[in-house]
């Protein structure tokens, strides 16, 4: 509830979106002329997760790069979309639920691929996933269970800046134990710490799995490290977790497979760390959906998916995708080279709240009220959990979600009409 | 408006079995008459009943989403085309949110409850039945491994029934259902369960919860009483744990689920054996209790379960896929694909032991027909289980094909030559769940029932006949015209109405900030499209 003290500013609840953990406990310190004073609880990232939202916004629709009234740029990116023959819809993980859910709708319509930023950003464990199944736990769980925490491959000091704070990390009574290739902000709060060659986590897997199983193990490179005493630890909690960020499929099927050999032996649970604040949002729905997390093609009326065929990168760099929809996210920023190159000579609408380099190049950039600061929402924190994103102040624009409804409606009415 | 003429109307809730006889609807709402220039269906030679209602379903939240994740080779196969009515999907065990819809409405069912929502993920459940069109959904929130409700039951029991109303309210839910209370803590603490009432767990007991909880849902005078998922689930010798538990409810209200997966008898870790016969006579002197079957049918399933250790166990015999997810403070869930084999002894026992339980029930009002889907197999093979209790030669041939030694174990070879009604399946299908569920406006047919009505052509193959209606009335509106999806929309979540001291909260609040990683204030759903459109039912002592 807001607290009012006329002799002050607005106190009021807020939710940050700034990574995964999508914190709750925020306070939005709202001055008399509705802008932002200050923020409550933040992190680094959340402050600037806030600070791009707030800023200065760029023109609520630009065409061709030109400032332009919004419903010129809806018509313009309906007629892009419209006449595209393979369109790409892009993005996802920094929306809300329902921006999502118009998106796959708006996919479905124009026939398009559909793939979250997600498998890009976060590593890949969708097709570890579907060969093994997984054994994973909310936050709280991880908090108040979880007597082992080994951190793989990830950098949450860096990049999840409250996880341990929220996780009660570190704490005597329970162990944490960071693997990765360098010692990071991270490596330096851990108990123990494992300088793991960027290359070799297929084979460290692998040999915990043999050392957990109690299998006899070929002593190969690896073992110089001392795994012996990590699988011992692993083996003797009651209850353990891995927070991770795997890159690559193999890896991910090296995980998930030590996991569920572990799961025989003791509980353990294993939560991927991803960025973006509705990552897992944009997995669920388009799996509710379609059946499908990611990379999903509606070219043939009805969905397919294949990871790998049909993800962005790759549906770019083949040259396949002739226009794009890119839904808060900044592609061009973070795509490989070629599918960066790609990108830029198809026609882009871009929808976003933030003045992105996407947005920048854009045929049609739409800006929007921002998920979380302008308009509340609804997104899935990386646990999966369902998070309330608050809106602490006002804003005239419209939505993520109102401008890919409205696109919709236009596409629909397109159809619709008489040639 | 519309008139539903001289079709064979089975409404067993208003004494109807098959009396040629119109059918009116008007806004929505069965009414006594309309007037001579109203639409008309000619229902000559057809079979009219209410719409299905469908008691204990898996259909949304974030398990039914993780398993149709899981399972892209079922989806591949099983495709639903973009059309100017329907949006696209994929099918299988686990179907899409829209071909969820789709498909229970072609099957007749227009009211479906999804019987398993951890509270803490109701907003995900939510948008999940938002994408199920048509029918009309309500769901039960998980409470039998609720850590601050444990709290509650240890030091402030009075409290129970004001926090499970609060819960009810902050999530839109339902009703209230245990899944192996107790067990699923210690599954989540280091791989434990339970394996009586009255093991110890976070000090307190099995029959503690059960006790406590289906009295606090009993005093609330909830609509549908607690919704039971025993301890020991598919465990050889389980039928003694759930007698335990009948006695532990007895004299208050409460709805087994699944119940053919607590029947066994034998000793744990041997080989089960039918226990059905000790079952059904018991649920038939109890007129207090009921249960739905949860029927195993041969072929593809997918279990998914608040009950993780039981997954656990079902991973070790398939040695396939497995998801196990823990849910702060409240549950658990697991996940294992599954095909039931009819030469594998212990499927065919429990496919056996189910057509028991039908076949020796007493009361069809308090015996109703359920898969479990799609646990014991998908809701689409309703058709075939209807045609095994109709039609005892179809059965026989079917018990010959089934593993030998298993029918054995059961009565079925022993003179069971009971073939359901048509008025009988109209109760197992459609009158007994609502009247269970306590849905005063579904499930029947007399004047200010909901316009909810299944047609279906009078046909010798019952399975045909019922896995293929040729209208259904969703609400007043022609869904299905013959035999063909015309129309979608959204369908109505059905909440509960149930008052609380506000008092609780501040109660609350402190559990919250103790145990949970989302704030307090983040916890109840407030998002309208999420809770609209709604309809509430109060709570109200049963008649």
């Amino acid at each position: 509830m807001p607290s009012h003290d006329p002799a002050g500013p607005l106190a009021r609840s807020a939710t940050c979106g700034g990574c995964g953990l999508v914190c709750d406990d925020i306070t939005a310190v709202v001055g008399e002329r509705g802008g932002l004073e200050r923020l409550i609880h933040t992190c680094s990232l959340g402050d600037a997760w806030f600070a791009e939202r707030v800023a200065p916004a760029p023109p609520i629709a630009r065409v061709d790069g030109r400032e332009a009234g919004l419903d010129r740029a809806l018509d313009e990116a309906g007629a892009i979309l419209a006449a595209a023959r393979a369109p790409l819809v892009y993005g996802l993980g920094q929306t809300t639920c329902e921006a999502q859910r118009a998106a796959v709708a708006l996919a479905e319509a124009i026939g398009a691929v559909i793939d979250p930023a997600g498998p890009l950003l976060d590593g890949a464990s969708g097709l570890a996933y579907q060969t093994l199944g997984a054994s994973t736990a909310t936050l709280g769980d991880v908090r108040d269970r979880a007597e082992v925490v080994v951190v793989w491959r990830a950098d949450p000091v860096a990049t999840h800046p409250r996880l341990f704070e929220r996780l009660r990390l570190p704490d005597p009574d329970r162990e944490l134990v960071v693997v990765d290739e360098r010692q990071t902000a991270t490596a330096a709060r851990a108990d123990a710490f494992l300088e793991l060659p960027a290359d070799r986590d297929v084979e460290a897997l692998w040999t915990l799995r043999a050392l957990v199983g109690e299998a006899p193990v070929a002593r190969g490179a690896a073992v110089e490290l001392p795994l012996d005493e990590l699988a011992a630890r692993l083996r003797a909690c009651r209850n353990g977790a891995i927070l991770h960020r795997v890159r690559g499929h193999v890896e991910a099927l090296a995980l998930h497979a030590l996991v569920r050999d572990l799961c025989r032996v003791t509980h353990v649970v294993a939560v991927m760390l991803r960025r973006e604040a509705n990552a897992a949002g944009a997995e669920d729905v388009l799996a509710w959906q379609t059946g499908y997390p990611a990379a999903v093609s509606f070219a043939r009326g009805h969905p397919r998916a294949s990871p790998g065929e049909l993800s962005a990168a790759t549906v770019l760099e083949r040259g396949e995708a002739d226009a794009a929809l890119v839904v808060g996210s900044d592609p061009l920023e973070h795509l490989p080279p070629a599918a960066a190159e790609r990108l830029r000579a198809i026609p882009v609408v871009s929808v976003d709240p933030r003045d992105t380099a996407t947005a920048a190049a854009a045929h049609v950039a739409i800006a929007t009220a921002a998920a979380g600061v302008h308009r509340p929402g609804v997104v899935h924190r990386l646990d999966g959990v369902p998070v309330p994103l608050r809106a602490p102040l006002a804003s005239s624009r419209p939505s993520d979600d109102d401008v890919l409804w409205s696109i919709a409606e236009r596409l629909a009415r397109r159809r619709e009409a008489p040639a | 408006m519309l008139r539903i003429a001289s079709g064979s109307v089975y409404d067993p809730a208003n004494g109807v079995a098959g009396e040629v006889r119109d059918v009116c609807l008007s806004e929505g709402k069965v009414v006594d008459d309309v007037p001579a220039h109203a639409a008309r269906i000619d229902a000559r030679g057809m079979v009219v009943m209410p719409g299905g209602v469908d008691i204990h379903a898996h259909i949304a939240g974030p398990k039914v989403n993780a398993a149709r994740r899981l399972a892209p080779e079922e989806h591949r196969g099983d495709v639903v085309d973009r059309s100017a009515v329907l949006r696209s999907g994929t099918g299988g065990t686990v179907p899409s949110t829209f071909v969820t819809g789709y498909r229970y409405a072609l099957l007749g069912y227009t009211t479906v409850v999804e019987a398993a929502t951890p509270p803490l993920a109701a907003r995900h459940v939510l948008a999940e039945l938002r994408d199920t069109p048509i029918i009309d959904a309500a769901f039960l929130l998980l409470m039998g491994n609720n850590l601050a409700l444990f709290d509650l039951i240890r030091r402030d029991t009075a409290r129970v029934r004001d926090a499970i109303a609060w819960w009810l309210e902050a999530t839109g839910g339902y009703g209230v259902k245990l899944v192996n209370p107790g067990g699923v803590e210690l599954w989540k603490r280091a791989n434990g369960n339970v394996t009586s009432l009255d093991d110890e767990v976070a000090g307190v007991t099995p029959r503690r919860v059960i006790d406590a909880i289906a009295g606090a849902v009993h005093e609330l005078g909830l609509p549908h009483p607690v919704h039971v998922h025993c301890n020991n689930l598919g465990v050889a010798g389980n039928w003694r744990t759930t007698l335990d538990t009948l006695h532990t409810l007895e004299g208050r209200r409460a709805h087994l689920a699944h119940i053919q997966f607590h029947a066994y008898g034998g000793r744990p870790g041997g080989r089960p054996r039918s226990r059905a016969p000790a079952i059904a006579e018991y649920l038939g002197a109890h007129p207090e209790l009921s249960a739905d079957v949860g029927q195993v049918m041969f072929g593809p399933a997918t279990t998914m379960t608040a009950d993780a250790p039981v997954s656990a166990m079902l991973r070790d015999v398939t040695g396939g896929k497995w998801v196990n997810a823990d849910t702060e403070v409240e549950t658990g869930c697991g996940i294992v694909p599954f095909t039931y084999r009819e030469r594998n002894y212990v499927h065919a026992l429990q496919w056996g032991i189910g057509l028991e339980l039908f076949l020796l029930s007493r009361d069809p009002w308090r015996l109703v027909l359920s898969t479990d889907h799609p646990n014991g197999g998908s809701f689409l093979s309703y058709p075939r289980l209807i045609r095994l209790l109709m039609d005892r030669d179809f059965r026989n041939e079917q018990l010959r094909r089934a593993n030998k030694r298993a029918i054995r174990s059961t009565v079925l070879l022993d003179d069971l030559e009971r073939e359901y009604t048509l008025e009988e399946i109209a109760i197992v299908t459609r009158a007994g769940p609502a009247r269970l569920l306590g849905l005063r406006d579904k499930g029947h047919l007399g004047a200010g029932a909901d316009a909810d009505v299944t047609i279906y052509d009078e046909r010798a193959d019952r399975e045909e006949m019922f896995a293929t209606p040729r209208h259904v009335i969703k609400g007043g509106r022609a869904v299905v015209r013959d035999g063909e999806l015309v129309e979608t929309f959204a369908g109505e979540l059905l909440r509960v109405t149930a008052p609380y001291d506000p008092a609780v909260e501040e109660v609350l609040r402190a559990q919250f900030e103790e145990r949970y990683s989302v704030q307090f204030e983040s916890y109840p759903v407030r998002e309208q499209w999420l809770l609209e459109p709604a309809r509430r039912i109060p709570v109200g002592r049963p008649a």
